[in-house]
C-alpha cells in the first residue's frame, strides 16, 4: 500500500471531517423535514378515490379511499403493492380499478369519525326541502331545537331533579304533595325533550357509498361537509387553518385518530414547567454546594463523578424509581396521613402529574448541576475578591456577584432539561401520563391546579398514535402531526430560555 | 506648626501606638505548605504611604492581603504571629472578618468591578451594611466618585453598566467603591500595573490626595512609582524584611546590598 504524503494526508483529513459534518445537516434537516411534510399532510385535505375491486368476474366491492396523493400515483402505487403481493403468487392478480368521482363528499361528524358519499337528499318531518341547496336552512332549523333541547336540559331537567334529590335527602314522603309536585314538572319537561329529541332525529340526508347503498347521516351529527375533490386552493387554505385551530385547541376524538392534541400540549407544557420550577433551584443549590463550600477531597470528586453518571441512567429506571418511591411510598404516606377519608382509593398514591415532574426533575438534575458548575467555573475570581474585600460574607458573594454572573450557564441546564423532559415518553407512562386524560389538570375547581391528576403528554401521544399506524393511516398522519408539534413545542421552549440567557449574557458577563 | 508636621518623616523605631495603623507582630505565613513570610516585624504608620517593593514571589502580596484577611480565601493557608490594628490582633478567634474588611479596604491588580451599573457598584458595600437610604447613598456615591477623580467622566452615567467603562476608569471606580465605606486603611495590589501611563499618573495623584484621611499601603513593581508616591517603603525578599525606612533614604541609599541591588536593577 502506498503512502500518503503530508499534503495529501492534510487533504484527506478536512475531506472526511467536512464530509461527516455535511452528512449530519443532511440527516438533520432530511429528519425536520420528513416531519413537517408528513405532518402537515394531516391538516390538507385529502383526496377521494373510488377503489373498484372485481373479486371474482361478477361481484365488484367498491370503497372511497382518501389519499394524500393524486390518482397517477395513488394508481402506482396500488399496482406496485398488487405486483408484490402477487408475482409470485399462484391466485390470480385481482382486477382494480381507481377513479375520481367529483360529487362525493366527505362528512365529518361531531364524534370525529369520517364518511364518504354522494349526496342524495335531505330528508326533514315536513317533506318540503329536498335539494341541497336549502341545506343552510335545515341547518338552522337544527340548531333551533338543539338550543331549546340544551335549554330544557339545563334550566329545567337538572334544577327539578337536583330538588327531587334534596327531597329524598331530607326524608319527604313518597306521597307528598310537593314531591309530586315536582315529579309532574319532571315528567312534563322530560316529554318534551323527548319530542324535540325526536324531531331531531327526522332531520337527517341521505347519501349513497361507494356500492350505491343509501346511509343516513342525521343532520345534528355533523360537523363539516364538503366535496374534497372540487375544493378551491382558497377552500382548502381555509380547511386546514380551521383544522390547525382544531388541532391544537380540541380534545383527541375516535381514539385518538381524530380532533386534536390540544389536552396533550397543555400537559407537556405544564409538566415541563412545574420541572423547570423543581430543578433550576435544586439542581443550582446542589451545584453551588459542590463548586463553593464542598471541600476539594476525594469525596466531592466521587459525588461529581456520580452526577455525571447519573444523567447516563436509562430513563425508564427513573420511571420505576418514580413509581416505586414518590408514588407508591411517598403518596401512600401523603394519603396515609392528609387524604385518609378518602382510601382505599388513593388520591396522591397514585400517577399524577405532580409525581411526573418530580421524576423528570430527578432525571434532568444532573444536566442543571453540571451546567451550573460550568457556570460557577466561569465566573473571574476578581469579582469574588471584589465582593469579599468590601465586607462581604460568603453567602452575600455568592447571592449578589457570583450568582448573577452563573445565571446564563443555570439556564443552559434548565434548556437542556427542558428539551429532554418535553421529549420523554418512558418514565411518564409509569408516573403519571396517559393515552386519554378525562380532564385537564387545571379548571377553575378549588385549588385550581390539581397536581394529583393524570395527564395527557405530546410524547405519549406520539407513542400510542404509532400503534395505529398498522391499521389506520389517518392515526398515522396525526401522529407525525403531533411530532410537528411537539417539535414546535421544544423549539419555543429552547428559544425562550434562550432569550432568556442571552439578556442575562448580555447584562452580567464582560462584553 | 501644622506644616512641619505633615512634612516631618517620623522615624520607623520610635512610632507610638498613636502614630501606628498597622502593628505586625513576628507574623509568618505558610501557602501549600511551603514558607511564604518568615517572621515579619514591622508597624506601618497612620495616614501615610507606603510602598512594598520586592520580586515576584518574594510574598509582599500576601503581607497585603494580611492586613484584612483576605489570605484566608485560599485553601491550605496557616499562618503564626500577629497583626494588630488599634492595639486589637485581627487574628483573634472573635474577630468579625467582614467587618474588618470595611475598616481596610483593597484594591487589585487587574480592575474588577461588578456587572451593575456605575452606582450600584460604589453603592455595594453600603448595601451591604445594610444602609439603604436613597439621599444618603447619592450623597456617598457622589463624593466617593469625586475623591477617585471619575465623578466627571460619569456624572452623566451613573446607570448604566460598569463593564463598558475603560481599564483605567474601571480601576478608579474600584477605588471609588471601597472608599465609599470610609476605610481608615486602603491596601493597593499592584494597582496600575494594567494601565497607561498617564492613567497611572492620575491614580497617583489619587493617591496622594487619599493619604490626608487614609493609611494607605501599596504593593508595586515599579521602582519609579514606589520613589514618587510614597513616603516610607519596605524591601522584602524571599519571605524576609531586608529594609524598612522612609523612602528618601530606601531609594537614594539604601542601608543593604541586597537592596541596591533590586532598586538598581541588577536581580528580579
Amino acid at each position: 500500500m502506498r503512502k500518503f504524503s503530508g499534503s495529501e494526508k492534510q487533504t484527506i483529513s478536512s475531506f472526511a471531517s467536512g464530509l461527516s459534518a455535511a452528512i449530519l445537516l443532511i440527516v438533520l434537516i432530511s429528519l425536520v423535514l420528513f416531519i413537517v411534510l408528513k405532518g402537515s399532510a394531516y391538516f390538507w385535505p385529502s383526496q377521494v378515490f373510488k377503489m373498484i375491486t372485481y373479486d371474482t368476474p361478477n361481484t365488484e366491492v367498491s370503497v372511497f379511499v382518501p389519499s394524500s396523493i393524486d390518482i397517477d400515483e395513488f394508481n402506482q402505487a396500488l399496482s406496485n403493492k398488487l405486483n408484490a403481493q402477487f408475482s409470485n403468487s399462484t391466485l390470480p392478480m385481482p382486477l382494480m380499478v381507481v377513479e375520481k368521482v367529483d360529487a362525493v363528499y366527505q362528512i365529518s361528524l361531531h364524534s370525529g369519525a369520517i364518511q364518504y358519499g354522494k349526496f342524495q337528499q335531505i330528508n326533514t318531518p315536513n317533506r318540503e326541502r329536498y335539494q341541497l341547496a336549502a341545506l343552510n336552512d335545515v341547518v338552522a332549523d337544527v340548531a333551533i331545537f338543539q338550543n331549546q333541547l340544551h335549554d330544557i336540559q339545563t334550566n329545567y331537567l337538572t334544577v327539578l331533579h337536583r330538588k327531587i334529590a334534596l327531597l329524598n335527602q331530607s326524608g319527604v314522603g313518597e306521597k307528598a304533595p310537593a314531591r309530586l309536585k315536582e315529579l309532574e314538572q319532571f315528567t312534563f319537561w322530560q316529554q318534551k325533550a323527548e319530542a324535540l329529541r325526536q324531531k331531531l332525529a327526522s332531520y337527517h340526508l341521505i347519501f349513497i357509498d361507494a356500492s350505491g347503498q343509501p346511509f343516513d347521516v342525521l343532520v345534528k351529527d355533523i360537523n363539516h361537509l364538503f366535496q374534497p375533490n372540487v375544493m378551491s386552493l382558497f377552500d382548502k387554505v381555509l380547511y386546514s387553518g380551521n383544522k390547525i385551530i382544531e388541532f391544537v385547541s380540541e380534545s383527541p376524538k375516535q381514539a385518538s385518530t381524530s380532533g386534536g392534541v390540544f389536552p396533550a400540549l397543555f400537559g407537556t407544557v405544564l409538566m415541563v414547567l412545574l420541572m423547570a420550577v423543581i430543578v433550576a433551584p435544586f439542581g443550582a443549590m446542589a451545584a453551588i454546594y459542590l463548586h463553593e463550600y464542598a471541600p476539594n477531597n476525594m469525596t466531592t470528586s466521587v459525588i461529581r463523578i456520580c452526577v455525571s453518571n447519573m444523567a447516563g441512567v436509562p430513563s425508564v429506571v427513573y420511571g420505576v424509581f418514580g413509581l416505586g418511591f414518590f408514588v407508591y411510598t411517598l403518596g401512600g404516606s401523603i394519603d396515609a396521613l392528609l387524604f385518609s377519608d378518602a382510601l382505599p382509593s388513593p388520591t396522591f398514591g397514585t400517577p399524577g402529574l405532580f409525581w411526573a415532574a418530580l421524576t423528570m426533575a430527578l432525571l434532568t438534575l444532573p444536566v442543571v448541576i453540571v451546567s451550573t458548575e460550568e457556570g460557577l467555573r466561569r465566573v473571574p475570581e476578581g469579582l469574588r475578591a471584589g465582593s469579599y474585600a468590601l465586607g462581604a460574607t460568603k453567602v452575600e458573594t455568592i447571592w449578589k456577584t457570583v450568582l448573577p454572573v452563573a445565571s446564563p450557564g443555570i439556564m443552559t441546564g434548565v434548556i437542556l432539561a427542558i428539551a429532554r423532559a418535553a421529549g420523554e415518553v418512558a418514565p411518564l407512562i409509569l408516573v403519571g401520563a396517559v393515552k386519554f386524560a378525562p380532564s385537564l389538570p387545571v379548571d377553575g375547581e378549588f385549588p385550581f391546579l390539581h397536581l394529583e391528576r393524570q395527564f395527557m403528554h405530546l410524547g405519549v401521544f406520539i407513542y400510542d398514535g404509532a400503534f395505529h399506524n398498522q391499521t389506520n393511516t389517518e392515526g398515522s398522519s396525526m401522529m407525525f402531526a403531533s411530532c410537528m408539534l411537539l417539535l414546535i413545542i421544544v423549539f419555543i421552549l429552547n428559544l425562550f430560555a434562550i432569550i432568556v440567557r442571552n439578556k442575562l449574557r448580555d447584562r452580567y458577563v464582560r462584553i | 506648626m501644622l506644616k512641619l508636621f505633615e512634612t516631618e518623616i517620623l522615624s520607623l523605631d520610635k512610632l507610638t501606638d498613636e502614630q501606628t495603623a498597622i502593628k505586625v507582630k513576628d507574623f509568618s505565613v505558610w501557602l501549600n505548605n511551603s514558607l511564604v513570610l518568615n517572621k515579619i516585624d514591622m508597624r506601618i504608620p497612620k495616614n501615610k504611604i507606603t510602598a512594598m517593593i520586592g520580586q515576584s514571589g518574594c510574598g509582599k502580596s500576601t503581607l497585603l492581603s494580611s492586613f484584612n484577611r483576605m489570605n484566608e480565601l485560599n485553601q491550605k493557608y496557616a499562618f503564626s504571629g500577629e497583626v494588630e490594628l488599634d492595639g486589637r490582633n485581627i487574628y483573634n478567634k472573635k474577630e468579625n472578618v467582614a467587618k474588618l474588611r470595611t475598616r481596610v479596604g483593597m484594591v487589585f491588580q487587574r480592575p474588577n468591578p461588578f456587572p451593575m451599573s456605575i452606582y450600584e457598584n460604589v453603592c455595594f458595600g453600603l448595601r451591604i451594611q445594610g444602609k439603604t437610604e436613597r439621599r444618603m447613598l447619592d450623597d456617598i456615591v457622589e463624593t466617593s466618585l469625586r475623591n477617585a477623580a471619575l465623578w466627571d467622566e460619569v456624572k452623566g452615567r451613573l446607570f448604566d453598566s460598569a463593564l463598558l467603562l475603560s481599564g483605567g476608569q474601571q480601576q478608579r471606580l474600584v477605588i471609588a467603591r471601597a472608599l465609599a465605606l470610609k476605610p481608615e486603611i486602603l491596601l493597593l495590589d499592584e494597582p496600575t500595573s494594567a494601565l497607561d501611563p498617564l492613567t497611572t499618573l492620575h491614580i497617583e495623584e489619587l493617591i496622594n490626595q487619599l493619604k490626608k484621611t487614609t493609611t494607605v499601603v501599596i504593593v508595586t513593581h515599579n521602582m519609579q512609582q514606589a520613589a514618587r508616591v510614597s513616603d516610607y517603603a519596605v524591601f522584602l525578599h524571599q519571605g524576609e524584611l531586608i529594609e524598612y525606612s522612609d523612602s528618601d533614604s530606601l531609594f537614594t541609599m539604601p542601608a543593604k546590598k541586597q537592596t541596591e541591588d533590586y532598586i538598581t536593577g541588577r536581580y528580579g
